[in-house]
C-alpha cells in the first residue's frame, strides 16, 4: 500500500494534525485534569466529590429529565408537522415557505430564540395575555425560572431537528409499497403501523438523539430561562471554569456529562437498530 | 379526523416556530423605551442607535471576521480529508472520519472548557486565533458532512483519464473534482458558517469586554438590563438569517421535503 501511503499523507497530515492540537490535546487535558490534583498528583478525588454530592445528582436528575420531556414533547410535536409537510401538503410554495420557516430558527443564535421567550413568557408577555384573554387563567402563571419554561425554549430550539430528520424519511418511503400495502387489503392505519412508521424509524431515532444529546448539554436556553432557579449540568461547568477557576474538578464534571450523554446515545443507537425478521 | 388531528398540531407548530421571530422583530420597531409587543408605533430608531454603538458595530465585525475566517480554515482542511477519506483505503482511515466528525456530538460547553484550559498552558486565550480554532474544530463537520457524499466512485474514472492525459493533481482537481462537489462544498460552507455566526457556548469562554462576538455580548446583555435596542440587534440577526435562506432556496434549493416523483 506504499502507493497510497504519500498522498493520504500530502492530504490528511494537516487536517490530523489540527485536531491533535486542537481538539483531542485539550480533551486529553481536561481528562488529566479531572485525574489530578491542583499539584499534579493523581486522584481520584473529583470523582468522588462528584458521586458523594446529592446536590449534583439532583441537578443530573433536572437536566435528564428536561432533556427525556424535551425529546418528548418534539416527537410528539415533530413528527405529526413532518408528516404533514411531506404527505399532506400539495401546494409547493407553501411547503417551501414551512421549511424556511422551520430553518430560520437553526440559523439564529439560540441565544436570540431564548430572548424571543424571555419576551413571551415574561409576566405581562403575550402567552400570559392570551391564556387571561381565553379566560384559561385569572392571573399570570409564572413561566420564567421554571422548568416548563425552559421545556417550552428548548423544544422551540430543537424541533426543526427532528421534523427535518422524520420528514427525510418519510420522503424517501416509496409509494408502491403502500400501493400494495393498499391492494393487498390493509386499512391506512394498517398502512402506517406495519410499513410507514417503521420505515421512518430510523430518522425518528437519530432525529431524537441528536435532540436529547443537544437539549442534556444546552447552556444558553436554560441559563437565561431559568433565571437562576434552576441549575443544569452545564452550568455547574460552566461556574467552575468562569468563577471558580478550579480546572480539575471543572474538568471531572465535563467528562462525567460527557460519559453519561455518550452513553445514553449509544444505548439509544442499539435500540434503534432495525430487528431482523 | 387522523388528518384533522395532524394538521391542527402541524399549524399550532407553525405559529410556535414564527411567533419569537415575529415578536422580536416587531418589538424592536416600538416607539416606546421598553419592549412592547405589538409594538406601539413604528420607528427604526432602535436599529439606528444599535448601528451609532460602536460595541456593536465591533462585535458584528468580529462575528463575522471570524466566521468568514473559520469558515474559509474549516473548507481548506476538511476538503483534503475528504478526498483522503473518498478515494484511498488505509489504516486508521474510520479513526480520522470519526474523530473529525465527533465535535458535531461534543457538549459545546465542554469543549469551551477544555480550549480555554489548554489554551491557558499553551498561551492561546482570550484572542482572535484563541476564537478561530475552536470555531474550526466545530464547524468542520458540517463541511465533511456536506462534501464527503458528493465524493462519488464514479467520478474516478474521470480523474483518472485527467491524470492519464497529463494532468498535475491539483489541475485534476480544480478542472474535474471541484465542479462536481461544488454544491455539497457551498451548503457545507454556509452551514459551517451560521454555526460559527450564531455560536455562544464555544465562545463565551475565550471572549473580553473588548474581543467579543455578537451573540456572546447579546448574551451578556440579556441577562441583565433587556431594552428594545436588544430587540434591534436581535431583529437584524433574523433578518439576516430569513434573507440567507431564502437565497439558500433560490440557489440550492430547499425543498428537501418533497416526496420522491415516482
Amino acid at each position: 500500500m506504499s502507493g497510497t501511503l504519500r498522498p493520504v499523507l500530502l492530504l490528511c497530515a494537516l487536517p490530523a494534525a489540527f485536531f491533535v492540537a486542537f481538539f483531542l490535546a485539550p480533551m486529553a487535558v481536561v481528562l488529566i485534569a479531572s485525574l489530578t490534583t491542583a499539584a499534579g498528583q493523581p486522584t481520584f478525588a473529583h470523582y468522588l466529590r462528584i458521586l458523594a454530592d446529592t446536590y449534583h445528582w439532583d441537578v443530573l436528575w433536572v437536566t435528564f429529565r428536561i432533556g427525556a420531556l424535551t425529546t418528548l414533547v418534539c416527537v410528539l410535536i415533530g413528527y405529526p408537522l413532518a408528516w404533514y409537510l411531506v404527505r399532506i401538503v400539495k401546494w409547493r410554495p407553501w411547503r417551501r415557505f414551512c421549511v424556511i420557516l422551520l430553518v430560520v430558527p437553526l440559523f439564529t443564535s439560540n441565544i436570540v430564540r431564548s430572548f424571543g421567550w424571555m419576551v413571551l413568557l415574561g409576566r405581562n408577555g403575550l402567552v400570559n395575555d392570551g391564556l387571561i384573554g381565553l379566560g384559561l387563567i385569572e392571573r399570570p402563571m409564572r413561566f420564567l425560572g421554571t422548568e416548563l419554561g425552559i421545556l417550552i425554549g428548548l423544544v422551540y430550539i430543537l424541533l426543526p431537528f427532528i421534523v427535518l430528520a422524520v420528514g427525510n424519511a418519510l420522503a424517501k418511503v416509496d409509494p408502491a409499497l403502500e400501493h400494495a400495502s393498499a391492494d393487498l387489503g390493509a386499512t391506512p392505519a394498517g398502512t402506517f403501523r406495519t410499513i410507514i412508521f417503521p420505515l421512518s424509524l430510523p430518522g425518528l431515532m437519530a432525529g431524537a438523539v441528536m435532540v436529547f444529546m443537544l437539549a442534556v448539554s444546552a447552556y444558553v436556553t436554560p441559563a437565561l430561562l431559568s433565571g437562576g432557579r434552576i441549575t443544569v449540568f452545564s452550568m455547574l461547568i460552566f461556574q467552575q471554569y468562569s468563577s471558580v477557576f478550579d480546572f480539575n474538578y471543572g474538568g471531572a464534571l465535563s467528562i462525567t456529562m460527557l460519559v453519561l450523554t455518550l452513553a445514553l446515545v449509544a444505548i439509544a443507537g442499539r435500540l434503534s437498530e432495525p430487528r431482523r425478521a | 379526523m387522523v388528518s384533522a388531528l395532524v394538521r391542527i398540531v402541524s399549524f399550532a407548530a407553525l405559529a410556535y416556530l414564527a411567533l419569537p421571530l415575529v415578536v422580536l422583530v416587531g418589538a424592536s420597531l416600538t416607539t416606546t423605551s421598553f419592549l412592547a409587543f405589538p409594538p406601539q408605533g413604528l420607528t427604526l430608531a432602535w436599529y439606528g442607535k444599535m448601528l451609532g454603538d460602536p460595541s456593536y458595530v465591533s462585535a458584528f465585525l468580529i462575528s463575522t471576521l471570524l466566521a468568514v475566517a473559520a469558515t474559509i480554515v474549516a473548507v481548506l482542511l476538511a476538503v483534503p480529508a475528504a478526498i483522503a477519506i473518498a478515494r484511498y483505503r488505509f489504516t486508521g482511515r474510520g479513526l480520522l472520519s470519526e474523530t473529525l466528525m465527533s465535535p458535531l456530538i461534543l457538549p459545546h460547553v465542554v469543549l469551551g472548557a477544555a480550549l480555554l484550559q489548554y489554551g491557558s498552558a499553551i498561551g492561546l486565550v482570550r484572542s482572535f486565533p484563541a476564537l478561530l480554532v475552536g470555531h474550526v474544530v466545530i464547524i468542520m463537520p458540517f463541511v465533511l458532512r456536506a462534501v464527503l457524499p458528493q465524493l462519488s466512485e464514479d467520478q474516478r474514472s474521470l480523474e483518472e483519464a485527467s491524470a492519464d492525459l497529463g494532468a498535475r493533481p491539483l489541475t485534476t482537481f480544480f478542472l474535474v473534482t471541484l465542479p462536481q462537489i461544488r454544491s455539497g462544498l457551498v451548503s457545507g460552507a454556509i452551514f459551517a458558517f451560521i454555526a460559527s455566526w450564531i455560536n455562544v457556548e464555544l465562545s463565551i469562554f475565550n471572549t473580553t469586554a473588548e474581543l467579543t462576538t455578537i451573540p456572546v455580548k447579546l448574551f451578556n446583555y440579556v441577562q441583565y438590563t433587556i431594552d428594545p435596542t436588544i430587540a434591534a440587534v436581535s431583529g437584524l440577526t433574523i433578518i439576516v438569517a430569513a434573507v440567507v435562506i431564502v437565497l439558500l432556496d433560490l440557489t440550492i434549493g430547499l425543498d428537501v421535503l418533497s416526496e420522491r416523483r415516482r
